[in-house]
């Protein structure tokens, strides 16, 4: 049997010990990293290339699903939370398994065994979760983006705007550009409606930015945001601001 | 809907109950009036069920007049009246019956053989139709206390539940998960500690249902209870937990609502400080001001994160605390939140009001 190499992520550390502890017992398994939160977790996935990730859900600025929306190449993904309330969401980003604490050891070794009976059957971890977020039933409150090594959580009221990029979105907040993976669409299902408007094919606007629209030609107009900057707005996203204005 | 007709067994019961009336009855026809075996038999069983089912009437006068709440002379008329009554239709009927059996001609007589048992006959239906009365009196005893004993047990499941739902209300179900967790993996490295953290769940759990149970408790009871939970959250979460607490000895024997402070400190930790990666501390402070009281918790929290959504359980938490203080003291209370770059600072302001003993207390000394 081939060693499985695991990372755990869980923000308290008698979670982390018992997970530990609890693999130490079990054959051919190496824990090569136990992270405090979801920062370390993308950071040691990145670099360890491990086989399993045992992903704690609550955790401080990066909950557990932002985590693996960050992961470029995701492993298989074991959910260990508190609480039954994420298990649907946790399906929904193909996470092998499901477990509650407290739970005996036996019930993480079965997990174990299928986590090993998808790997043998050559399913790789789960699929890079770009859409996944759709899978949250609630709008988003922040947005999650990685710059290489860096991770920046950006509150969705620093968002000014989102312009659709060939396979991603430049995400501008400030002065900054964040770039994401994801298709304008995708983002547009996940935002809190009212607050962003698809104002052109293009852009998605966040409304508290604009100052004003002006007439360009018949049938366009032009977004001007508080900071000067230009946006086109097509007919329909005209329509769309002047239902929400 | 009658007790004894309700259920088929005791319906069997009670008729069982009479038969070995009919030969007595049959006995007094032979002897009292010289009747033939036959010509008794034949006219004692039937009397004999027919009377038993007559009788079952005496529970409606029974329910009229329960034997607790009766005077007893209304009782006795009454039950005399209704044996009276009964005794007499039983008579009657015997009398029918007697004089249609005549018609058959084996029977040929007893008509005229039946008239001086009528007066044997009423009185003995007086006597069997109180019998009734006893019984009926006994059933209904009897299900009134099953059914006394059913409403206290209902009561009883009702007042547990509504302890449970307040319980349930409080408890954050990742809270009390996660501490499960804790004991389990302080079970393996550090015994003494699971030890530990489980009685100090425990004194917090019991300290919910026994806050919950009450309307106001001193400031001390309250502050132990938030300490209780702010132990076990420690445990959790180890050093990223800190806790400084600021509470005047004066403002300790004040009442307050019960678990008025604990949502409170629950937000702070939850909300607050394990929202951030490397923690923080969580501030209490009490302090009296001349007739006020003063309650404040403070915690960092994650500037990045919207406070008090509307809707999130940190926001539903504070509006339950600031409605109970709004309906326990009106305009006298006050609440106000701060929320400045990392800081979250809830402020509550009531009247001071002593407990009890320490009113007391203070009376003595001044005498």
């Amino acid at each position: 049997m081939t060693t499985l190499r695991v990372v755990i992520v869980d923000d308290e550390p008698g979670a982390r010990s018992l997970l530990a502890e609890y693999l130490a017992a079990e054959p051919d398994v190496e824990l090569v990293a136990a992270c405090a939160n979801g920062f370390e977790a993308v950071k040691a996935v990145g670099e360890l290339r491990p086989d399993l990730l045992l992903l704690d859900v609550q955790m401080p600025k990066l909950d557990g699903f932002e985590v693996l929306e960050l992961l470029e190449a995701p492993p298989a993904v074991v959910f260990v939370t508190a609480y039954d309330e994420h298990a649907v969401r946790a399906f929904d980003v193909h996470a092998v398994d499901y477990l509650v604490k407290p739970f005996p050891p036996e019930r993480l070794a079965a997990s174990l065994a299928r986590v090993r009976e998808r790997l043998a059957r050559g399913e790789a971890g789960a699929p890079p979760a770009r859409a996944t977020t759709a899978a949250r039933g609630r709008p988003l409150e922040r947005l999650v983006v990685r710059a290489g090594e860096r991770i920046h959580v950006l509150p969705l009221d620093r968002v000014d705007y989102v312009e659709a990029r060939d396979d991603a979105v430049r995400v501008r907040a400030g002065k900054e550009d964040h770039f994401k993976p994801q298709t304008l669409a995708d983002l547009e299902a996940t935002l809190p409606p009212g607050r962003f408007v698809r104002i052109h094919r293009s852009y998605l606007l966040n409304l508290d930015r604009l100052a004003r629209l002006e007439r360009y030609a018949k049938d366009s107009h032009l977004a001007i945001l508080q900071d000067g900057t230009r946006l086109p707005v097509s007919r329909a996203g005209y329509a769309r601001l002047k239902t929400l204005l | 809907m009658h007790p004894i007709l309700a259920r088929r067994e005791r319906a069997g019961l009670y008729l069982a109950g009479w038969l070995p009336l009919a030969p007595l009855v049959a006995l007094l026809f032979v002897w009292g009036g010289g009747l033939p075996w036959g010509w008794a038999a034949a006219l004692a069983l039937p009397l004999v069920l027919l009377y038993a089912q007559l009788c079952l009437a005496a529970w409606y006068p029974c329910r009229a007049v329960p034997l607790r709440q009766s005077r007893f002379w209304w009782l006795i008329a009454a039950h005399l009246l209704g044996a009276l009554l009964s005794s007499a239709l039983w008579v009657l009927l015997g009398w029918a019956l007697a004089a249609v059996l005549a018609g058959l001609p084996y029977f040929r007589g007893l008509d005229e053989r039946f008239a001086p048992l009528a007066l044997p006959l009423f009185a003995l239906g007086v006597p069997l139709y109180l019998v009734a009365v006893a019984v009926h009196y006994l059933i209904l005893a009897f299900e009134a206390s099953r059914e006394a004993e059913a409403r206290a047990l209902a009561a009883q499941v009702e007042a547990r539940e509504a302890e449970l739902r307040a319980l349930r209300a409080q408890l954050d179900p990742h809270f009390l998960f996660n501490s499960l967790n804790a004991v389990a993996a302080l079970a393996g490295s550090d015994p003494g500690g699971a030890r530990k953290m489980a009685i100090l769940l425990a004194e917090f759990l019991r300290g919910s249902l026994r806050l919950s149970a009450r309307a106001s408790v001193p400031l001390a009871e309250e502050l132990a209870h938030a300490a209780a939970y702010l132990a076990v959250e420690r445990a959790r979460f180890g050093e990223r937990l800190a806790v400084e607490e600021e509470i005047e000895e004066a403002a300790l024997g004040c009442l307050v609502p019960a678990l008025i402070l604990q949502p409170l400190v629950e937000n702070a930790v939850r909300h607050g400080v394990a929202q951030l990666l490397d923690g923080g501390v969580v501030r209490l402070a009490a302090r009296r001001a001349g007739g006020r009281l003063h309650l404040a918790v403070e915690n960092p929290c994650d500037p990045d994160r919207r406070p008090s959504r509307r809707g999130s359980g940190e926001s539903v938490g504070l509006a339950n605390v600031a409605a109970r203080l709004a309906t326990r003291y009106g305009e006298a209370a006050r609440l106000e939140v701060r929320a400045v770059e990392g800081r979250f600072r809830v402020e509550l302001a009531l009247p001071a009001e002593e407990a009890p003993k320490a009113r007391h207390v203070g009376r003595a000394l001044r005498n």
